[in-house]
């Protein structure tokens, strides 16, 4: 209607006038917008920022009025008063007097400053007129006169000056008596306001923050995939701009306190980044894009909870510990412990001892039938094994243990006869002993499960002996445990130093522990050619030699994929089998249905825990799953997945890298011997393990820590000959230091790990040629009679029974001088209970205080120097000067 | 201050008005293991001071049949109340190879004298899991040294020296606990009125626990029977 009747209207009166300003308004508004969009909406990052200032600006605030609050009002008026009253009199005449005085004084002085320069300037060049008069052979005397005028000046000028400047200091006392009294006051005023003023200072900094991008630039971080320079720009702290200040601890994110301060002392976020640990997209600005979330196609999405540990692998690969990871030491070690480098390569996992025993000489140790059931499924035996599940069928069983009894049956393995076999003993020696003298450390046996709960693993370190009396022969046994190394020659199993009567109790006890459930009989055929011949394929084809050493299997190599790089495997690479999806946004990536399938998020995390969860999984009809199935809980789940998610080729150019100096080749290296031998289910080191230590009331009791600064402690030589023959230190301790049977190269390295954790250098040193100072001997006996020492520690040899008892002795001190360094001693006389905490060795010199106060007056410094120099000479012998080898 | 002061003293006396006693007895029922006679022979200065056997003190049952040193205290319902360390210290001393007292009680922050009154060496190894540690050797008679606690607990305290020497500590924040000596009764004096949990402690048995009301001015009576094997 509208437009027809616009039609009628001739063209040349047709207004366009309401259009121009409908579509000039919505052009209008359409500008308006874009500009919003542009600096607002696209850029939430500004709101963060400004958000961030005005929490910040509050806290300061109020941070403010708290210090100020803080303050005596009383003594801040007092002092206001005070200066105000000292202003005041500097309008007294005395002051103004003073200071014209001044005034006029400092303007005499500056003359006659003047006059004295010019007088002196004259009296140069008189004496030149002189000279030159002199040297051309006519003295002037005129020139004399006017010289010696001239230097009459100078004098009298100087003079002047000297009197003006005393004048001067005259009216100084006057002025400084007002100005003193003032600036006192005000530096009071400014020592009382500091805190509040420092505090003033950020908050109007803070006030004028402008809201601006911050970023870090790395220009040289790492490779592109074509070996090219690539840099990085991390634009994290324009959110998370409260990283570093303590006032943001309990603030939400994304401003909050970076939690790990420690960490950062040593990646600095300004030289590192954040994306360096955290991944993610740095230049993104906003959260979806910058955690990746958003960005499907971002490879590096944000680590979250402990996964963002899997970063230190770029960097610390060769390292074991790290003091302020520990998620990433504890994946480390369930790695290590579960023998995953037996199938697959592992970076950081190369040149490791198998984790499992020898299978060649199994007939004298156990039967077929055990044999049978073991690998079928090892679980059903001992829960906690660290052997995973092959879920052999029952043929493959069998062919799998007539291979292994053949070997074993051509093995040269004999029991030792010189020995004898196992007769007698008694099972109630044995349990006391079993439990006395460390066997409880590694293997848990019936309801005693104290060091397992404190290591706190899925899986035990050893075999569960609850039901040992079924498994294997008592003569076997007795041979064993008399010499693990005998059987098996590279078992991490040492020697407890056993008589042959203690290990025959010990085994009187073990065989009573019997498995009481009723197994079903089996009926083997071990002899067919075969069967043999079948186990033998099926043991190339699982790769057991991955693990335990087997006969022909000796040039076996990985049977698996390399790891390697599996952190940035596709998930286009991956098969899910028929296991059915969970949805992306569901929290957990792994669900048992109710109707007994599995589902799993089809992500590479997803795919990861199920494979973990249960390696068979993913199986269908046509494709078959070798990789057994471990009983890792959900904690150790997580972390092996972590780990596995840092096996990527990235690492950054060496200068982001930690340079692995000698000393920490040293540390890592010993480390990872501790690690073989698994010192730390006894010993706590480096933070770690003592697992055994919940068994005893008191630390005390149990096996000494072994503290940073052990490699301080003790004389090389002496740990080198204690490693390969431990023998008694603390006569209380029940549990013994087992014989490893270490090797030359190993004890070096533990050596070397011990001296690098207390920093100290390998030095050649003759320790017997320590100088004895005379000077401290005769009082170092006197107090060391006098502190009683010797209610302790045994001066010499000991016959024990009757009186003594060992609970009732320490460590003999005629072992100091051969064992420990002279400088630790002076170190522990002065605080036993920082050095090893929990000690019982008392502290005489509490804060410092010698309790005798007649020797060296009760300084307690030149006591203990003086105890430590009679300990020395105790058992010392002068030996002919021994040089250590490195 | 003159103010302040008269505050004080009503503050005083009108919670005297609303405070009542716990008293009670803690019996001991069954046959009580026997004594333990100590070796003292490893040091020939304990010996000296006793002419005749010396027994443990893990299980002393009276002759009325109720048991020594057990430790009572308040463990729940004083709420959010505060009440300042004493200025007086208490005295812990070393004599004849034992401790005086067995069992002691402390307020937080209150002072502890620890004595050796021997002749010989003597330790105090504190085995404290919540208050730190401390271990100090006290070789020359008459020696005295100070500690404080800082934390409520209950803990031992041994000498490294003569393994036979123990002792327990135990450190509340307020002054209503007793031990129970050779009547075995005991006495918590001035309770705020209110409902509580008090709790009775001994080294060998553990612990037991009973629920009181404390009325204004009144006097409550709380019982335990510790049982032997």
């Amino acid at each position: 209607m509208i437009l027809e009747k616009r039609a009628q209207t001739p063209i040349e009166t047709r207004s366009y006038g309401k259009f121009y300003i409908i579509f000039s308004g919505i052009l209008f508004l359409g500008t308006m917008w874009a500009v919003w969009d542009e600096v607002r909406i696209r850029r939430p990052w500004k709101e963060y920022q400004s958000n961030y200032h005005e929490i910040l600006v509050a806290k300061l605030d109020s941070l403010q009025n708290a210090n100020v609050a803080q303050l005596d009002s009383t003594q801040v008026m007092q002092l206001d008063a005070d200066l105000e009253q000292a202003n005041a009199k500097l309008d007294s005449d005395e002051y103004k007097k003073s200071v014209s005085a001044k005034t006029d004084l400092q303007k005499k002085l500056d003359l006659a400053t003047r006059e004295w320069r010019f007088a002196r300037s004259r009296s140069d060049a008189s004496y030149y007129e002189y000279k030159k008069s002199i040297h051309e052979g006519k003295e002037d005397a005129k020139l004399k006169k006017e010289l010696d005028n001239h230097d009459a000046d100078i004098v009298k000028f100087a003079n002047e000056m000297d009197d003006l400047n005393k004048k001067i200091a005259e009216v100084d006392i006057v002025i400084n008596k007002y100005k003193d009294i003032v600036d006192s006051l005000t530096a009071m005023k400014t020592k009382m306001f500091a805190k509040a003023n420092a505090v003033g200072l950020k908050l109007e900094r803070a006030r004028k923050m402008p809201v601006q991008i911050k970023q870090v630039v790395l220009t040289d971080f790492e490779f592109t995939p074509f070996n090219e320079i690539k840099a990085r720009v991390d634009r994290c702290q324009t959110c998370h701009a409260g990283w570093a200040d303590e006032l943001m601890a309990d603030v939400p994110q994304p401003f909050k306190k970076h939690p790990m301060p420690e960490l950062l002392a040593k990646h600095n976020p300004e030289f590192f980044g954040c994306t360096t640990c955290h991944r993610g997209q740095g230049p993104a600005l906003t959260a979806g894009f910058a955690h990746g979330d958003e960005d499907h196609y971002w490879e590096t999405p944000l680590l979250r909870g402990n996964d963002v540990y899997a970063s230190c692998n770029s960097c610390h690969t060769n390292e074991t510990a790290l003091k302020f990871a520990k998620p990433y030491v504890r994946a480390k070690q369930i790695m290590l412990d579960s023998g995953c480098y037996g199938c697959h390569e592992i970076k950081g996992f190369i040149d490791l001892p198998k984790i499992g025993p020898q299978l060649n000489s199994l007939p004298t140790k156990t039967q077929p039938e055990w044999i049978f059931r073991w690998v079928k499924n090892p679980k059903e035996y001992n829960q906690r094994t660290r052997m995973p599940n092959f879920k052999f069928s029952d043929e493959q069983a069998e062919a799998i243990t007539a291979y292994l009894t053949k070997i074993g049956k051509e093995s040269t393995y004999q029991f030792a006869k010189a020995r004898g076999g196992y007769t007698g003993g008694n099972a109630t020696t044995g349990k006391q002993l079993f439990e006395a003298v460390g066997c409880q450390a590694c293997h848990t046996l019936g309801e005693n499960h104290v060091v397992r709960d404190s290591r706190g693993t899925s899986y035990d370190i050893a075999p569960e002996l609850t039901r040992v009396g079924s498994k294997v022969n008592a003569d076997w046994m007795f041979d064993w445990i008399k010499n693990p190394r005998h059987f098996n020659p590279e078992t991490r199993m040492p020697s407890l130093r056993l008589t042959d009567d203690e290990a025959r109790h010990i085994v009187a006890y073990l065989v009573t522990q019997k498995d009481t459930r009723e197994l079903p009989a089996v009926n083997l055929d071990l002899n067919s050619t075969d069967k043999i011949a079948r186990g033998n394929k099926l043991i190339r084809e699982y790769g057991c030699a991955g693990c335990h050493n087997i006969k022909g299997m000796e040039s076996e190599g990985k049977v698996s994929v390399s790891l390697s790089d599996f952190g940035r495997k596709k998930v286009e690479q991956m098969d899910f089998g028929d296991t059915k999806e969970v949805p992306h946004k569901a929290a957990e990536d792994y669900n048992e249905n109710s109707d007994g399938s599995i589902a799993v998020k089809h992500t590479w995390a997803g795919w990861v825990r199920g494979k973990l969860k249960n390696s068979r999984q993913y199986a269908t009809e046509r494709i078959a799953q070798k990789m057994p199935v471990f009983a890792f809980n959900d904690e150790e789940v997580n972390l092996i997945r972590m780990l596995l998610l840092s096996m990527t080729k990235d690492t950054p150019l060496p200068s982001y890298q930690r340079t692995f100096d000698k000393r920490q080749q040293d540390i890592e290296a010993g480390r990872r011997v501790t690690m073989q031998y698994n010192c730390i289910q006894c010993h706590s080191l480096e933070d770690r393990g003592g697992y055994i230590l919940p068994k005893y009331e008191e630390a005390a009791m149990g096996p000494p820590m072994l503290p940073e600064s052990q490699g301080a402690k003790v004389q090389e030589p002496w740990l080198y000959g204690f490693l390969h023959n431990p023998s008694t230190i603390r006569p209380w301790l029940q549990i013994r230091m087992p014989t490893f049977s270490l090797t030359d190269d190993e004890i070096s390295k533990i050596n070397k790990y011990f001296l690098g954790m207390s920093k100290q250098e390998l030095s050649f040193r003759d320790y017997a040629a320590t100088p004895v100072d005379e000077k401290y001997l005769t009082p170092g006996k006197k107090l060391f009679e006098t502190y009683q020492c010797a209610k302790c520690h045994p001066t010499g040899a000991v016959k024990l029974g009757g009186a003594v008892s060992t609970s009732d002795l320490a460590p003999n001190l005629t072992m100091a001088s051969s064992r420990l360094k002279p400088e630790w001693i002076i170190d522990w006389l002065h605080d036993p209970s920082k050095l090893q905490p929990g000690t019982r060795m008392p502290a005489f010199f509490f804060e410092g205080k010698a309790p005798d106060e007649t020797v060296f007056n009760g300084n307690a410094d030149e006591q203990i120097k003086a105890l430590k120099t009679y300990v020395w000479s105790i058992g010392a012998k002068r030996k002919s000067p021994v040089a250590m080898g490195n | 201050m003159k103010v302040l002061a008269i505050g004080i003293v009503t503050l005083c006396l009108l919670s005297s008005a609303v405070a009542g006693d716990v008293t009670g007895k803690v019996s001991f029922d069954g046959k009580a293991p026997a004594a333990v006679k100590l070796k003292m022979n490893a040091d020939p200065i304990c010996m000296k001071g006793h002419p005749t056997d010396v027994y443990g003190e893990e299980v002393v049952v009276n002759k009325n049949g109720t048991l020594k040193n057990v430790l009572i205290y308040v463990k729940d319902g004083l709420g959010g109340k505060t009440f300042p360390a004493p200025n007086q210290k208490l005295v812990f001393d070393q004599i004849g190879c034992a401790y005086k007292p067995h069992v002691l009680g402390i307020q937080l922050g209150q002072e502890l004298e620890v004595l050796n009154s021997d002749p010989t060496l003597h330790n105090v190894h504190s085995l404290s899991k919540m208050n730190t540690q401390f271990n100090q050797a006290m070789p020359i008679k008459g020696m005295k040294i100070t500690k404080k606690f800082d934390k409520v607990e209950t803990f031992k305290v041994k000498c490294e020296v003569h393994t036979w020497m123990g002792a327990y500590i135990g450190v509340f924040s307020h002054p209503f606990y007793a031990v129970t000596g050779d009547d075995g009764s005991f006495t918590l004096k001035g309770v705020p009125a209110g409902d509580y949990t008090i709790e009775a402690w001994h080294e060998k048995y553990g612990v037991q626990t009973a629920k009181v009301k404390v009325d204004a001015a009144g006097k409550v009576t709380a019982d335990f029977k510790f049982k032997g094997n």
